[in-house]
């Protein structure tokens, strides 16, 4: 029994983390409809972003924002330069998969021909850690917990309370309708991008302080997971992807303690699939109709 | 030729029919049929690793430094079988978690999770296909019986593997052109559609999903025994675009644009590198050769989606014959219409 605690904080660290990417990708995808597979590269591009940011001598939670600014920025770009082009071009939901996929391996493998096979960290003092409770945590997991649950509020701030998150929710929900409501559903796109692409920043940079150290892929094989947290709460509802994070964050790291650390995600995926058996519109979502996707 | 070369391209003609014959499987699901099949790769691993137990000695052999299930010591075409019937079978159960509910976009994410799965539980069960390290010394098929020497033995290898191919194209032939190819890309094009003419689609996916399972079972199969190892490091789910970037370079739904693909991706690529003067950090070839393949996809879905050889219309004379092309060229019907994204 000595291990629940550990788990339990591990396994709220990785929520945060997971909470802070899915929501991103959530939302973006709610908007959007386009599966973003991507998204891992984006996470990763401004995770290195962060490192030389770090290399240049700024704090890491100076080179966070960085990271955040980056990642917004390159997908709102990708979204302009690439896809919407796509779109126009007539390219549907497969098609603009693949599209992502492609611009995922471009990424990645660009930061892997530049930066090298190597492993990576911020290099980070020493920390002391604390513990609260049955959970012993370090100052940096603190802050990422904290940093998760600030971008929660803000979003659930955003979606609920201003124009644009109003706009958002209207245009995820039927983008014709918002159209012709005077909605301008291309700038709500735009904003789509930007945050779920700061979200993915900052996610990417507490995923690699959480990991130590990362190589150009780390980011992408928490994708999966990322993807699993979205589809469990239902994918494009932020609520949903924070309650997914939740689950498969605590989950994940409960099973590494108590069967073996190798099996952490086969658990979390096993109650994915178990989930998407029972409910296949995910925990929070009505029954979605088939949308295509919105440039 | 000298005997290094004759080693070489007979070697490199066994891959090309390798990754031909996995890329009409996955074509036969995500071309025909409309599938996203991100966890295709895994029909590769099954077909291999059963294979690969169905041919080798109980895991006592060798002194026992490899553990495995099964151990059966099979002759030659049983382990190739074997892996077909079990590449088929599993993709029933596949077929049934991620095919039977769900909306196409969470059906891609559910397979990718399957891949990924099945490659977590085989690297760390080390009981089952020797966890991470994979399987080796799987004997290759019929070498003491024929017993002739290495070159000789490659080049009897290339006609085995031709002589799959044929025979899977045969099939794939004969599938596509039945009337069940045709509710498939009926479905692909219009699912609900075509369940209102009485299709069942459960059935047809699963169908498909099968058909190409086997497809790819086949090639793991035919690879493992002749390369003798196999590794969860074989098939990582990213292998399973490399097969995609061939579909829909060469053609999507389009027998001879695959082959082509095939050629222009897996094996020009893999072979053009190697050739390279070795420059920069180790992976930096591959890294770059990723980045070719990601604007090849890019390139191909912007200026030719149907790939190089595009996909046939089918043309149905007034009793439902499929007409050939010298038919057509006799009633003057135009052989592909300009109707784009309608193929039925």
């Amino acid at each position: 029994m000595q291990f629940v605690g550990p788990a339990i904080g591990f396994g709220l660290v990785t929520a945060s983390i997971l909470a802070l990417a899915a929501v991103g990708f959530t939302m973006q995808f709610g908007v959007t409809n386009i599966l973003n597979l991507a998204y891992g590269e984006v996470m990763a591009a401004s995770g290195f972003a962060a490192l030389i940011a770090v290399g240049k001598g700024l704090s890491i939670w100076e080179a966070m924002a960085v990271a955040a600014v980056f990642g917004a920025v390159l997908s709102f770009v990708l979204n302009r330069a690439v896809y919407v082009p796509f779109i126009r071009r007539g390219t549907r939901l497969f098609g603009m998969v693949i599209v992502t996929v492609a611009v995922g391996l471009i990424i990645e493998n660009t930061i892997l021909a530049t930066a090298g096979p190597n492993f990576f960290s911020y290099s980070l003092a020493q920390e002391s850690s604390y513990s609260v409770g049955p959970l012993i945590l370090t100052t940096s997991q603190i802050v990422i917990m904290g940093i998760a649950v600030a971008c929660m509020a803000a979003i659930h701030g955003v979606l609920r309370y201003t124009k644009l998150g109003m706009a958002m929710r209207a245009t995820a929900t039927d983008t014709t309708l918002a159209r012709s409501c005077g909605i301008r559903t291309e700038r709500i796109v735009d904003a789509a991008w930007l945050i779920s692409g700061a979200m993915c920043g900052i996610a990417g940079v507490t995923l690699f302080i959480n990991t130590t150290s990362f190589t150009a892929s780390t980011a992408n094989s928490f994708l999966v997971v990322i993807v699993a947290a979205a589809i469990l709460g239902g994918v494009g509802q932020p609520y949903g992807a924070m309650l997914g994070a939740l689950v498969i964050g605590l989950t994940s790291e409960i099973a590494a303690a108590f069967i073996d650390p190798s099996y952490k995600n086969v658990v979390a995926f096993v109650i994915l699939v178990v989930v998407l058996l029972l409910r296949p519109q995910g925990i929070l979502a009505d029954i979605t109709s088939q949308r295509e996707v919105v440039a | 030729m000298s005997t290094a070369m004759q080693f070489y391209v007979s070697t490199l003609l066994v891959y090309t029919g390798v990754w031909l014959l996995g890329a009409w499987g996955l074509n036969l699901q995500f071309g025909t049929a409309g599938l996203l099949s991100f966890a295709f790769i895994v029909f590769q691993a099954v077909g291999a690793y059963t294979a690969a137990v169905l041919a080798l000695g109980p895991q006592t052999d060798n002194g026992g430094f490899q553990h495995y299930i099964g151990g059966y010591d099979l002759p030659f075409p049983l382990p190739l079988l074997g892996a077909i019937v079990v590449g088929a079978a599993f993709a029933i159960p596949i077929g049934l978690v991620a095919l039977r509910r769900l909306r196409s976009d969470y059906q891609a994410v559910a397979l990718l999770v399957i891949s990924i799965i099945a490659t977590n539980v085989a690297t760390n069960e080390p009981r089952l296909f020797n966890g991470a390290t994979g399987i080796a010394l799987v004997p290759k098929p019929l070498a003491s019986w024929l017993g002739v020497d290495l070159i000789t033995y490659q080049w009897i290898y290339v006609g085995l593997v031709v002589v799959v191919c044929l025979l899977a194209y045969f099939v794939v032939h004969r599938i596509t052109h039945s009337p069940l190819g045709r509710a498939m890309r009926a479905m692909r094009d219009n699912e609900y559609a075509a369940a209102s003419l009485a299709k069942n689609v459960i059935v047809l996916r699963i169908l498909a999903f099968m058909i190409g399972g086997a497809l790819g079972a086949a090639s793991g199969a035919i690879l493992v025994l002749f390369i003798g190892t196999w590794a969860p490091s074989s098939w990582f789910y990213p292998e399973t675009f490399v097969f995609l970037a061939a579909i829909i370079i060469g053609g999507t739904n389009n027998s001879l644009g695959i082959f082509v693909g095939v050629l222009l991706v897996p094996i020009g690529f893999a072979e053009s590198t190697r050739f390279l003067p070795s420059i920069g950090h180790p992976g930096l070839i591959d890294a770059l050769q990723w980045i070719a393949i990601g604007f090849l996809f890019l390139i191909f879905l912007w200026f030719r989606p149907q790939g190089i050889l595009p996909e046939r219309k089918h043309r149905y004379s007034s009793e439902g014959k499929l007409l050939t092309v010298m038919q057509l060229v006799s009633r003057r019907l135009p052989i592909r219409s300009k109707v784009k994204g309608q193929a039925t």
